[in-house]
């Protein structure tokens, strides 16, 4: 469970009117829920994802994990940036057991492990080509593999598919709900698309700007179409992953 | 570079991918290899026709002939106290221990300047204001201080040398995108890791940069240091050429140097081909 109390993030600005990036923001996001945060550019939206990941120091608040304040980034959160951030000297696999390798997982392991996680993202017999050589769609299938390779609690997406083109971001929103469904991680995403919230989100949470704050009706349980197609699958969370 | 990704055969199925990204580039430099042969060609025809119909007196122009020919002697009996090759070495072993100074000293120094501020602030300064001096100015004050030997002279190429790989390696740490090492970060890096992982390798293709540009300001500095004060080395040569108004002799050394200049582009060429292919690639 994520819990987020009265989070709030300041910039001090050069004309001494400070920004309030997150205003007093207080939020929960439940296991097995993908939570959309939805709202205007400058909302402060990027800020929330920013500060649970670890990056932004927050000015007031709290946010936890598990009853574990979040203080710095870690391997127990995963993000998946709008930019893809695939390092382009390594090949895929690589670039997927990059977080496995920082915790000194064995080679064969680790390579094992990213194998999976690639047959799970549809990306099986890319593993050993660079990134660069893969299409924006795929290198963000890549992105979400590497972010679930440490198993993290939770998955942290900030408009992963913004830089997509629509058909493109209808297959890679299909995606995210069956590994979703396969995973049953819970995921706090970053998105401008109205549509593109209704489709993928549980919880649905909607942001203004200036400051930053969340707007009411804050949460209600929505059944979208990805949800259903999860009920009628009913796949057990999947143990082989991990 | 940018351009081969957008190339037709990057969108052709994967079963002939197997090395798609280097045949664009491939293509592209023997597209203008044929041509610049044929430029080099006309040049050195343009060079004999000159020398043959006398259009100026072989006191300023030797034909290629003569060149030649002086070209084995220089090679075979030497010039101004060594052989072609004496003469060569001399100046490569300058501007190896130069450009190994430079990258012992400039890649590390540099990162240090390009990851802590204090570094930064402590070190840029005498850097900047000794670089910006022509390094021939300040060639006589190193020979007062180290003499007229070998030291000065190393001394005053490592000089030249360090500064670009230096700045180099500082403006690639600063060019790591902040994402990249966000996700690093957050994929549980350690600072160590975060370094040798992550800022190293992205750091890598201006450090290269920072060392094509040290070869080329070293040559030049060489060959002028060689000019002023030296007994060996090819600038030597052709400076002592020039006061017996040998040019065949002259013409031999500028030959060596045009050709070591370009052994050493290409040599550049060919270690980014293999150390960073991906160079310029998202």
């Amino acid at each position: 469970m994520l819990r987020i109390r009265d989070a709030s993030v300041t910039f001090p600005a050069s004309d001494g009117q400070d920004v309030h990036a997150l205003d007093h923001v207080s939020l929960d996001i439940a296991p097995d829920s993908i939570v959309v945060a939805v709202g205007a550019s400058g909302c402060g939206k990027s800020t929330l994802l920013n500060a649970i990941a670890g990056f932004l120091p927050l000015t007031e608040g709290t946010i936890t994990l598990d009853g574990k304040e979040i203080v710095a980034p870690g391997g127990d959160r995963g993000v998946v940036f709008q930019k893809d951030t695939l390092l382009p000297w390594a090949n895929v696999l690589d670039n997927v057991a990059l977080g496995l390798k920082y915790r000194g997982v064995r080679r064969s392991e680790r390579h094992e492990r990213s194998r999976r996680l690639l047959e799970l993202v549809g990306l099986a017999d890319f593993a050993e080509k660079p990134p660069y050589e893969l299409s924006g769609g795929m290198r963000q299938r890549v992105g979400i593999a590497r972010a679930l390779a440490t198993d993290p609690k939770i998955l942290l997406m900030d408009e992963p598919f913004g830089a997509l083109d629509s058909l493109t971001r209808e297959t890679m929103q299909q995606l995210l709900a069956s590994v979703w469904a396969k995973t049953g991680k819970q995921i706090l995403f970053i998105t401008h698309s109205i549509e593109e919230a209704l489709t993928l989100g549980t919880t649905i949470v909607v942001m203004s700007p200036r400051p930053g704050r969340i707007v009411g009706p804050v949460r209600g349980r929505f059944r979208p179409r990805v949800c259903q197609e999860r009920r009628h699958r009913a796949d057990p969370v999947q143990p082989a992953l991990h | 570079m940018t351009l081969a990704a957008n190339s037709p055969t990057s969108f052709s199925p994967s079963t002939t991918q197997r090395r798609p990204s280097l045949r664009p580039r491939r293509s592209a430099s023997t597209g203008t290899l044929g041509i610049s042969l044929v430029t080099l060609a006309a040049l050195i025809a343009l060079w004999f026709i000159a020398a043959r119909f006398g259009w100026a007196s072989p006191l300023f122009l030797p034909s290629p002939a003569e060149v030649l020919t002086q070209f084995s002697a220089v090679w075979a009996d030497g010039y101004a106290n060594g052989t072609l090759l004496d003469h060569t070495l001399a100046s490569l072993g300058r501007i190896a221990a130069a450009l190994g100074v430079g990258i012992f000293l400039g890649i590390p120094l540099g990162l240090l300047m390009g990851l802590n501020r204090w570094v930064k602030g402590i070190f840029s300064v005498p850097i900047d204001l000794y670089w910006g001096l022509p390094p021939l100015a300040y060639l006589p004050l190193l020979i007062i201080w180290l003499g007229i030997g070998e030291t000065s002279k190393i001394v005053l190429l490592s000089l030249s040398t360090f500064a670009p790989i230096c700045f180099a390696a500082q403006a690639g740490v600063r060019s790591v995108p902040a994402e990249r090492i966000n996700a690093a970060l957050s994929l549980g890096a350690s600072r160590l890791q975060l370094f040798t992982s992550i800022i190293l390798p992205s750091a890598l293709p201006e450090i290269m940069t920072g060392l094509k540009i040290a070869i080329g300001a070293g040559l030049s500095t060489l060959v002028a240091a060689e000019l002023i004060a030296a007994q060996s080395g090819l600038g030597y040569m052709i400076m002592s050429a020039a006061n017996f108004l040998a040019t065949d002799v002259v013409f031999v050394g500028l030959i060596v140097i045009a050709i070591l200049a370009f052994a050493f582009t290409s040599g550049m060429r060919w270690l980014e081909h293999r150390l960073i292919p991906w160079k310029g690639k998202l």
